[in-house]
C-alpha cells in the first residue's frame, strides 16, 4: 500500500479531537458532511486550506489526536481527503481508530518530523514502514504489527469475528 | 510470571484471553456501555453486517446520556436508534427519565463490578477504574468489536504508580489533585501508561471523589487510571440495584478484597504527591494541564496560542479573570457530593453570572431534591437543569457564545469544547460555586458571610 500526496503542516503539538471536528458535529447520524469541518476547531485553519488545497497527508506534532474517542475525527480527516498522518506520536484511542478505519498513521523520530514538516510531499510504503520526501529524504515509521493487516487488508470486524469461539471458550472454561 | 503483580497486572491477567503479534492481547470485556452519540455507528455496523449479533446482550447496557432530552430532530434520531436497537436486542436500556451520563449511572447501579473490564465509546470510561477496574474509551468500531465478540485487542500498558501520601487540605479537593496529576505529568505524560493510584491519601478518598480523580487520568493522555478495593469500595457496592445481595455479596466481597497491589510489585515509573501540597487550581490555558493556583497568576512562560485564544496576558491573577458563566455539571463532579459541596458555598448567597446546575443523572437529581438541594440553587439564582452532559461538551443546556468565558467543574477546556469560541476554565465545584457569585474566579474563603433569611 502506498499513500502519495502532499502534506499539510499543522505546525502544533496537541492538536486534540475536539479541533479535528467539534463536538457539535457529532449530534447527527449523518457522516457525510464531517469532512467539510474537518479541523474546524482550530484557529486560522481556513489560511492553511487555502495554500493546501489538495493536500492528503497531514503531518503535525506530538500527541496528534489527543482528547476524546469520536471516530468521526478520522472520519472526517478521512472525508476531507486526507489518507495519512504523519506525527511524532498519537493518541491511543485515535490511533487505534485510524487502524481500523484504514487511514495511515507514521509515528516518527521526534527528530525526524522538521523535514517533514518542510516538505512539500511524501511518498508514504506503509508496508515497508518509510516515507520518500519530496527532497529526497526518508523517514522510517513503525506500524504495529498485528494493527498493521488492518490498514492493509481492512478487517478489523472480522478479525474480532474470528475470534469468537475461542472467546466462549475461555469465558466457559473460566465460570 | 513473578510472584508480585501490580493491581493492573492481576485484572488484565484475569481477562487475558490469548496475547497476540506486538505487544497486545485479546482482552475479555465484562461490561460494554453504549450510548446515543457515538453508540450508533456500531450499532450500525452489528446490525448491517452481523444480523445485530451481540456476544451476550447482558453484558450490554444502553444509556441516553449527552443530549437529553434530544435537542432537535437530528439528535433525537440517535436517541431513537439506541432505544430502538436496545429494545430489539434485549439490551439494559435508561433512557430519558431515568437517565444519568453513562460513567455516573452505571457505578450508582452497580453495574461496574470491582476488578472487570469495561469498555464504552467514551474517553472518560476511565472513570470506572475507581472500581479497581480496567475501564478504558474505545472508538466506535472497537465498540462494535466488543458488542461481537465480547472482547477486544488492547495494546499492554505499562503501568505507573502515582503514589499520593498525607491528605487534602486547606480546600484543595479531588479535583485539585486530578488537576495536580495531569499538570505534574502533562497532557500527553501518561501515554502508554495505566496510573495506579496508591498511597494513603487515595485509601481516604470517598468513591466519588476516586471517580473523579480517575476520570480526568486520560487528560494526561493516560490509557486508564485504577485504584484498589478496599473497604470504601465494598461499602458503596453493597445494595446497589445490581449488586449482589446476602451471601453472595460477602462471597464477592472476598474475591474483590484480592483486588490490590501486591507489595514490592514492580512499576514501569512512579509519581509522588504530597496532598498536603495540594491548593486550589484553576486551569488558564486550553488543555487541563495548563493551570495554576487559584492565588497565583497566568504563568510568564505560558503557551502564547493557549493565551490569544483565551484572551489572557502572563502574570494576570487567576482571581481578577472577569467570567460570563458557571457550569456545575459532568461526569468529574455533579454527584451527590459536588452538589452538597457547591451548595454549601452558594447557600444564602446569590450569582452574579448565568450559573447553570445539571446532576450527573436523574438519581442524583432526585437525591439532591430531597435534600433540598434544588431550593439551595435557584434561591442563589442559579438555572437547576434534569440530568444530561448537556453544556460540557457544548451540546445543549449552557453552551457558549465565541468569546464567553465560563468557569466550569467539568473535565475539558480545549477549544470551542463548550461552544465555537468559547472559554473554558477548569475547577472544583466549590471555586466555580464562589466564582458564580463573584462574577470572576474566586475562592470561597473570599465571599463574605451569607445574608441569612
Ligand atoms: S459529561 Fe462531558 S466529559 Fe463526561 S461523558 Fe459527558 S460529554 Fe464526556
Amino acid at each position: 500500500m502506498i499513500v502519495e500526496g502532499s502534506i499539510f503542516p499543522l505546525a502544533r503539538a496537541n492538536v486534540d479531537t475536539d479541533q479535528i471536528i467539534p463536538t457539535r458535529f457529532l449530534g447527527s447520524l449523518d457522516l457525510r458532511g464531517l469532512g467539510r469541518e474537518c479541523f474546524s476547531g482550530l484557529p486560522g485553519i481556513d489560511r492553511l486550506y487555502a495554500v493546501h488545497p489538495d493536500a492528503t497527508i497531514v503531518a503535525a506534532g506530538e500527541n496528534f489526536g489527543a482528547g476524546s474517542s469520536r471516530e468521526h475525527a478520522v472520519w472526517a480527516l478521512q472525508g476531507r481527503g486526507f489518507r495519512a498522518a504523519i506525527a511524532p506520536s498519537f493518541a491511543r484511542i485515535f490511533e487505534e481508530n485510524a487502524y481500523n478505519n484504514g487511514f495511515v498513521v507514521c509515528a516518527v523520530p521526534p527528530d525526524a518530523i522538521d523535514a517533514v514538516l518542510a516538505a512539500r510531499s511524501a511518498r508514504i510504503d506503509v508496508a515497508a514502514e518509510s516515507i520518500l520526501l519530496d527532497d529526497g529524504r526518508t523517514v522510517e515509521f513503525k506500524l504495529d504489527p498485528l494493527r498493521k493487516e488492518f490498514v492493509l487488508g481492512g478487517g478489523f470486524l472480522a478479525y474480532m469475528e474470528a475470534q469468537i469461539p475461542e472467546i466462549r471458550a475461555w469465558e466457559a472454561a473460566k465460570s | 510470571m513473578t510472584a508480585e503483580r501490580t493491581l493492573f497486572a492481576k485484572v488484565w491477567d484475569a481477562h487475558r484471553v490469548r496475547d497476540l503479534p506486538g505487544n497486545n492481547a485479546l482482552i475479555f470485556i465484562d461490561r460494554t456501555v453504549v450510548y446515543e452519540l457515538l453508540g450508533p455507528p456500531a450499532i450500525e455496523q452489528i446490525e448491517t453486517r452481523y444480523g445485530g449479533a451481540l456476544y451476550d446482550p447482558r453484558r450490554l447496557v444502553a444509556v441516553n446520556d449527552h443530549v437529553v432530552p434530544a435537542k432537535d430532530s437530528s439528535t433525537a434520531e440517535q436517541a431513537q436508534v439506541l432505544r430502538t436497537w436496545a429494545r430489539k436486542r434485549g439490551v439494559l436500556l435508561y433512557d430519558v427519565g431515568e437517565n444519568g451520563i453513562c460513567h455516573v449511572l452505571v457505578p450508582e447501579r452497580g453495574l461496574v463490578v470491582p476488578g472487570s473490564t469495561v469498555v464504552c465509546s467514551d474517553s472518560h470510561t476511565c472513570t470506572l477504574g475507581a472500581f479497581g477496574a480496567f475501564a478504558f474509551g474505545v472508538g466506535s468500531t472497537a465498540l462494535a468489536g466488543a458488542m461481537l465478540s465480547g472482547a477486544t485487542i488492547v495494546a499492554r500498558p505499562k503501568v505507573m504508580r502515582v503514589f499520593v501520601r498525607s491528605r487534602l487540605q486547606g480546600g484543595a479537593t479531588a479535583k485539585d489533585l486530578a488537576l495536580g496529576v495531569v499538570a505534574r505529568l502533562g497532557f500527553k505524560g501518561g501515554t502508554g501508561y495505566v496510573l495506579e493510584f496508591a498511597g494513603d491519601c487515595i485509601a481516604a478518598l470517598s468513591m466519588e471523589e476516586r471517580m473523579t480523580l480517575c476520570n480526568m487520568a486520560i487528560e494526561a493522555g493516560a490509557t486508564t487510571g485504577i485504584c484498589a478495593v478496599d473497604e470504601v469500595t465494598i461499602s458503596y457496592m453493597r445494595g446497589r440495584e445490581f449488586s449482589p445481595g446476602g451471601e453472595a455479596f460477602e462471597r464477592a466481597a472476598a474475591a474483590w478484597r484480592t483486588l490490590v497491589a501486591d507489595d514490592g510489585a514492580a512499576y514501569d515509573a512512579e509519581l509522588r504527591i504530597d496532598a498536603g501540597e495540594l491548593v486550589p487550581t484553576v486551569t488558564w490555558g486550553t488543555n487541563p494541564g495548563q493551570s495554576a493556583p487559584l492565588e497565583g497568576i497566568v504563568p510568564h512562560d505560558a503557551e502564547p496560542a493557549a493565551l490569544a485564544y483565551m484572551e489572557l496576558e502572563p502574570g494576570t491573577p487567576l482571581r481578577s479573570i472577569a467570567l460570563d458563566q458557571a457550569f456545575i455539571g459532568s461526569c468529574t463532579n455533579a454527584r451527590i457530593g459536588d452538589l452538597r459541596a457547591a451548595a454549601a458555598v452558594l447557600a444564602g448567597r446569590k450569582v452574579a453570572i448565568p450559573t447553570i446546575v445539571t446532576p450527573g443523572s436523574q438519581a442524583v437529581k432526585r437525591q439532591a431534591e430531597r435534600e433540598g438541594l434544588h431550593d439551595v440553587f435557584q434561591d442563589a439564582g442559579a438555572l437547576w437543569t434534569h440530568a444530561t452532559c448537556g453544556a460540557c461538551p457544548g451540546l445543549s443546556t449552557g453552551v457558549l457564545a465565541p468569546g464567553m468565558r465560563c468557569i466550569s467543574s467539568t473535565n475539558r477546556n480545549f477549544p470551542g469544547r463548550m461552544g465555537a469560541g468559547g472559554r473554558v476554565h477548569l475547577a472544583s465545584p466549590v471555586v466555580v460555586a464562589a466564582s458564580a457569585v463573584m462574577g470572576r474566579i474566586a475562592s470561597p474563603s473570599e465571599l463574605e458571610a451569607p445574608v441569612l433569611a
